[in-house]
């Protein structure tokens, strides 16, 4: 317990620079007022001092005077002795000596502790000047007062009374006096250190422990700490900036989750299509190629059957065949059906949003190529017919090629405008799609090595890439076209070999064409059937 | 009885042309066959065709490709297209250019004569 309050003590001093202030004023208040209550207690002994001498004067005279008296009636020396026995008496006397003019001891009376009145310079001076003299004897019992009186002596020779009295009983006073000053002053300060102590620990100490505790729950990722502080000083304001703080972070760090978890989705989605995309394509090639032989084998099959009797026994033979062609073809026909990309759902979009998350989305992995990603648009783009899930991946495409044909130090250049930014010169291109009247014109521009004319022409094919065997699929573009077919747009790839490639995406303006939702013609499953 | 109906096939597969050859030919109508395009003009220069059937999937130019410049060497033909199921694009494009017909691989004779049938709109095929 004492030792957690001297901790207390020790931190609350040296923690707050008010307190220390506060103590070392009290100390120096305390300081300047003991001494002025010091110089006033040393007053008023001097005072007492002062009045003591005068009444051991005014007594002494008064006794030089009997004892003159005695003197001139002859009295003896025992009568002397005698009258010095009763004012020894009085309180605080403790030696009374009577010298004769050759500065013997005719009589004394003395205390016993004192040491004994000897006939020293005061005493010869004394009487030497006939003058009265007042001095100050430091003894081992404390301070003497001594008074040396001259007395006229029969025969017309001086001689002296000396009175000693002792001061200890005052110098007593005085010490209990200035003791009692000091403690009831250390009491002061003590209990105000100690007031002050609680004070702060009571008010700042359980706050900014509770603050501290704040903190450190933030530290550990806890964000929904707040701190309760019912008051209206500096330290609620504290908390209340605190409280705003952790509020602050519990928000960003939501919306934090919340954009990763959207960037992952969007990714995942990218993927799912891309993979759809991919064993679509796959179907579709498996449908060409086999369509003309499944055709051959079901109408075959279809002629023999018409010239075979209806009771023959190879008619079963036959109708097994066309089923087993018929279920083939369904089988890629349902494959077909579930990897087929869904029909864009259009809408006015706009380009410069999609493009900005997609660079958001390539932004680490640029950097770790060390590429630099310029999407330089003006913000009044117009928007677009276009279905953003879709706008999403037909950019990440095109933007994933241009990053991985980029050289480590290049710049990727995305921007909108009518015209080509590679020069005519050495240039070859491929349009895929076509766009039909006001279009926005998308550019995205890499410094890789480019295509060669014979590169470029196959670009658009499915399984053709240009990439390390494992790194591209094949069916980043062939996407990329698909896409912008469904949106009645168009692809232009062009390329100059040492330049670089450009891929300009021309998508209709929204609010130009006919209602972008209704298909131009009708699916055509129904000639299938 | 009304002069045969003229049907020109244009496949790159042998087999497939036999086979549609076999059939057409079987059903009354006057067949002939070209493997390519470039063949298929001639054939078109050398006299005219009520009917023609072109695969969309072709070495060289496609039957898409081919499409508006076959037309324009003979306008009064009908033109049927042949492509794997599931060619939506190509479907859209051979409409946008003037197939009368669409036929997805692989399809059933009877689609086949039912196609040329609506084709040939008013001017049908004899029956054998």
């Amino acid at each position: 317990m004492w030792r957690r309050w001297r901790r207390a003590l020790a931190a609350g001093l040296a923690r707050n620079l008010t307190t220390r202030l506060i103590i070392l004023l009290m100390l120096v208040l305390m300081l300047i007022t003991g001494f002025f209550d010091y110089a006033r207690l040393v007053r008023v002994r001097e005072r007492l001092v002062a009045q003591t001498q005068k009444d051991q004067r005014i007594f002494t005279e008064t006794l030089a005077l009997a004892v003159r008296q005695n003197i001139r009636r002859n009295r003896t020396t025992d009568e002397l002795r005698e009258l010095l026995e009763d004012i020894l008496a009085r309180p605080g006397l403790v030696a009374v000596v009577i010298y004769d003019p050759d500065a013997q001891i005719v009589a004394a009376r003395l205390l016993i502790g004192f040491p004994d009145p000897v006939p020293d310079q005061a005493v010869r001076e004394a009487m030497s000047r006939r003058e009265a003299a007042s001095s100050m004897l430091e003894t081992p019992g404390g301070r003497l007062l001594r008074y040396v009186q001259p007395i006229r002596w029969p025969g017309g020779r001086t001689a002296a009374i000396e009175v000693r009295q002792t001061l200890g009983e005052m110098e007593r006073d005085f010490r209990r006096a200035v003791r009692e000053n000091v403690i009831s002053r250390l009491t002061l300060l003590g209990l105000f250190v100690l007031s002050l102590v609680v004070l702060t620990r009571w008010s700042i100490g359980r706050p900014i422990r509770a603050l501290m505790a704040g903190a450190r729950a933030i530290g550990k990722g806890d964000l929904s700490q707040r701190i309760v502080i019912r008051r209206r000083d500096e330290i609620a304001h504290l908390a209340e900036e605190f409280n705003r703080m952790a509020e602050n972070l519990q928000t960003a760090h939501t919306e934090l989750v919340h954009q990763s978890e959207e960037r992952l989705g969007l990714e995942q989605k990218v993927q799912q299509a891309q993979k759809l995309a991919a064993v679509g394509m796959l179907a579709a090639e498996v449908a060409h190629e086999m369509g003309t032989p499944l055709n051959v084998i079901s109408g075959r099959s279809e002629v023999l059957l018409g010239t075979i009797p209806a009771d023959h026994a190879g008619r079963r033979h036959l109708e097994v065949i066309l089923r087993q062609v018929e279920r083939i073809n369904g089988i890629i026909r349902s494959l077909l059906d579930y990897t087929r990309p869904r029909r864009p759902a259009l809408r006015p979009e706009s380009v410069g949003a999609v493009l900005r998350r997609v660079a958001d989305l390539l932004a680490d992995r640029s950097r770790r190529r060390g590429v630099r990603l310029a999407v330089e648009l003006p913000h009044d783009l117009p928007p677009v017919m276009a279905d953003p899930d879709q706008l999403y991946q037909l950019f990440a495409n095109l933007m994933l090629n241009a990053l991985d044909a980029s050289p480590e130090g290049g710049a990727i250049q995305v921007n909108a405008g009518p015209d080509p930014r590679l020069p005519v010169e050495n240039r070859a291109g491929i349009v895929r799609g076509k766009a039909e009247g006001p279009c926005l014109a998308i550019h995205i521009l890499d410094q890789g090595g480019g295509l060669t004319r014979e590169q470029l022409a196959h670009v658009f094919e499915p399984f053709f890439s240009t990439k390390a065997r494992g790194q591209g699929t094949g069916l980043g573009l062939p996407i990329v076209e698909e896409i912008v077919r469904a949106h009645r747009g168009e692809v232009e790839m062009l390329s100059a070999p040492g330049d670089g490639t450009e891929v300009i995406v021309r998508l209709p303006l929204a609010g130009t064409n006919a209602p972008a939702d209704e298909a131009p013609v009708s699916p055509p499953a129904v000639v299938a059937q | 009885m009304a002069k045969p109906s003229r049907v020109l096939v244009v496949d790159d597969d042998a087999e497939m042309r036999a086979l549609l050859l076999d059939v057409l030919e079987k059903d009354g109508y006057e067949v002939a066959e070209a493997t390519d395009g470039a063949q298929a003009v001639l054939a078109l220069r050398a006299r005219e065709f009520d009917l023609i059937l072109i695969d969309k999937n072709m070495p060289g130019p496609s039957g898409l490709d081919l499409l508006p410049g076959l037309r324009r060497v003979c306008p009064r033909s009908q033109f049927i297209m042949m492509t794997a199921y599931g060619d939506v694009p190509s479907y859209i494009e051979a409409v946008e250019k003037g197939a009368a017909e669409f036929l997805f691989k692989p399809f059933r004779m009877e689609e086949l004569k039912a196609a040329i049938v609506k084709a040939l709109g008013a001017n049908p095929a004899p029956s054998a």
